[in-house]
């Protein structure tokens, strides 16, 4: 299977630099999956979770408030103000989840987007 | 004999001077790693952001013959109105960093104060208000403590009242002055244009081949959310940068002056010494002259 680059960069630093099968965004126009060699898009990102599958096939989740995503066909960047990673296997789990849900109700977004965001995370949290 | 002492007391508050501005350059030493690691972390944001916004513009630019009608990107080589924002720090004792910046935004007033152009200054950090304040210069927005502490939040809500003034076109040009860090030995003045966002500047390079898409579909939505966000991040790394090359301007100039009180110290030793010496002398010709005159 191909791969593509995925970088999700905030104010304070690089959160995630890899090589990934496929991620999914929250776009602000509804959540939208990328595979490799996707063409050129730059879109919005609203409050939501990003869904990463990893070269493993393994999947990690980071919850963001709000940022920019520009794709292109080798490359998918992630501008985001503010983001927390959850990943399976963490001892920091729960304690991750709870700071994502903080960070999702401090946003500036509709109500349904944060609800939904929320509710995904929970569900990460279960499934992990 | 008076002298003696007055040379011993002198000895010892200018090494007291010392211990001080040595704790200081420690103290700074301290900060500015701190700083520069967190100059470190937001430089790949800011270069990503600026990244995606100069590709935006680009793309733009292609799809419209006349080039970008956004307000954001205005020509603007004959402002009428410009506001001016300058970084200073709370605290002095750190050579010439406020002076320089100061020197330069003086300078910027008086240049376009002969072109006819209308100023508002906005003074960030006590030492250029201050400055300004003492010279009967007025100040549109003044602002203390946010330059020895940057937050992003408070920066933002600085900095968006001045972005708005300009789309409500209360003003041409948004320029920001601030001394920058460069390493720890060298800072650099430097003046960037935040608003319009320099058009020129923008890298007509791209390498992917296919159409940008853009999502909302609606260019000046995402166009504008990302300027704001461009300015807010400008205003804050700035206020990171500045902080950074305080603390290296500091720590240079107390540095100095422990180096300064060292060599003090030392000339006053001497000059202890000799005193000391010319009394012993004295003493001992006196002594001597007293039994002579026994004989």
């Amino acid at each position: 299977m191909e791969l593509m680059k995925l970088e999700i960069v905030t104010p304070s630093g690089v959160i995630f630099d890899a090589e990934v099968k496929q991620v999914t965004l929250p776009g602000s126009e509804g959540e939208f999956g990328v595979l490799p060699k996707h063409a050129t898009l730059v879109s919005l990102l609203d409050t939501g979770v990003i869904v990463i599958e990893k070269a493993d096939g393994s999947e990690v989740a980071v919850a963001i408030n709000s940022g920019y995503v520009k794709v292109d066909e080798e490359k998918t960047t992630c501008i985001v103000d503010g983001a927390v990673a959850l990943s399976g296997g963490d001892s920091d789990l729960a304690k991750a989840l709870e700071a994502a849900k903080e960070l999702l109700k401090s946003a500036e977004s509709s109500n349904t987007a944060i609800a939904s965001a929320v509710a995904k995370v929970e569900q990460i949290g279960k499934s992990l | 004999m008076a002298n003696l002492k007055e040379i011993k007391r002198k000895i010892g508050s200018v090494k007291n001077t010392q211990k001080t501005t040595n704790a200081m350059k420690l103290v700074s030493s301290a900060k500015l790693k701190r700083t520069e690691e967190l100059a470190k972390r937001s430089r790949v944001y800011a270069a990503k952001l600026t990244e995606l916004l100069n590709e935006i513009a680009q793309k733009m630019h292609h799809s419209n013959a006349e080039g970008l009608d956004n307000v954001f990107f205005k020509d603007a080589s004959n402002p009428k109105r410009v506001d001016i924002i300058f970084i200073t720090a709370d605290k002095g004792l750190c050579g010439g960093f406020n002076s320089q910046t100061i020197k330069r935004t003086s300078q910027l007033i008086a240049d376009y104060k002969a072109k006819g152009v209308k100023l508002r200054l906005r003074a960030v950090g006590r030492k250029g208000i201050d400055f300004f304040k003492f010279n009967n210069v007025e100040l549109n927005d003044e602002i203390i403590g946010l330059s020895a502490a940057p937050d992003f939040a408070q920066a933002a809500e600085f900095i968006s009242e001045v972005s708005e003034s300009y789309v409500n076109g209360e003003t041409d040009k948004i320029i920001l002055v601030h001394n920058g860090y460069v390493n720890m030995i060298t800072q650099e003045i430097r003046q960037d244009q935040v608003l319009p966002v320099d058009a020129s500047k923008i890298e007509l390079s791209s390498k992917s081949t296919s159409e940008l898409e853009v999502e909302p579909d609606d260019d000046d939505t995402l166009l504008d959310a990302l300027v704001k966000r461009y300015v807010e991040y400008t205003m804050y790394y700035s206020l990171i940068d500045s902080l950074a090359a305080e603390h290296s301007a500091r720590m240079q100039a107390m540095d100095a002056a422990t180096k300064n009180a060292k060599e003090m110290v030392k000339e006053l030793n001497v000059k202890y010494n000799k005193a000391r010496q010319e009394s012993i002398t004295t003493e001992l010709i006196e002594i001597i002259s007293g039994m002579e005159s026994m004989k």
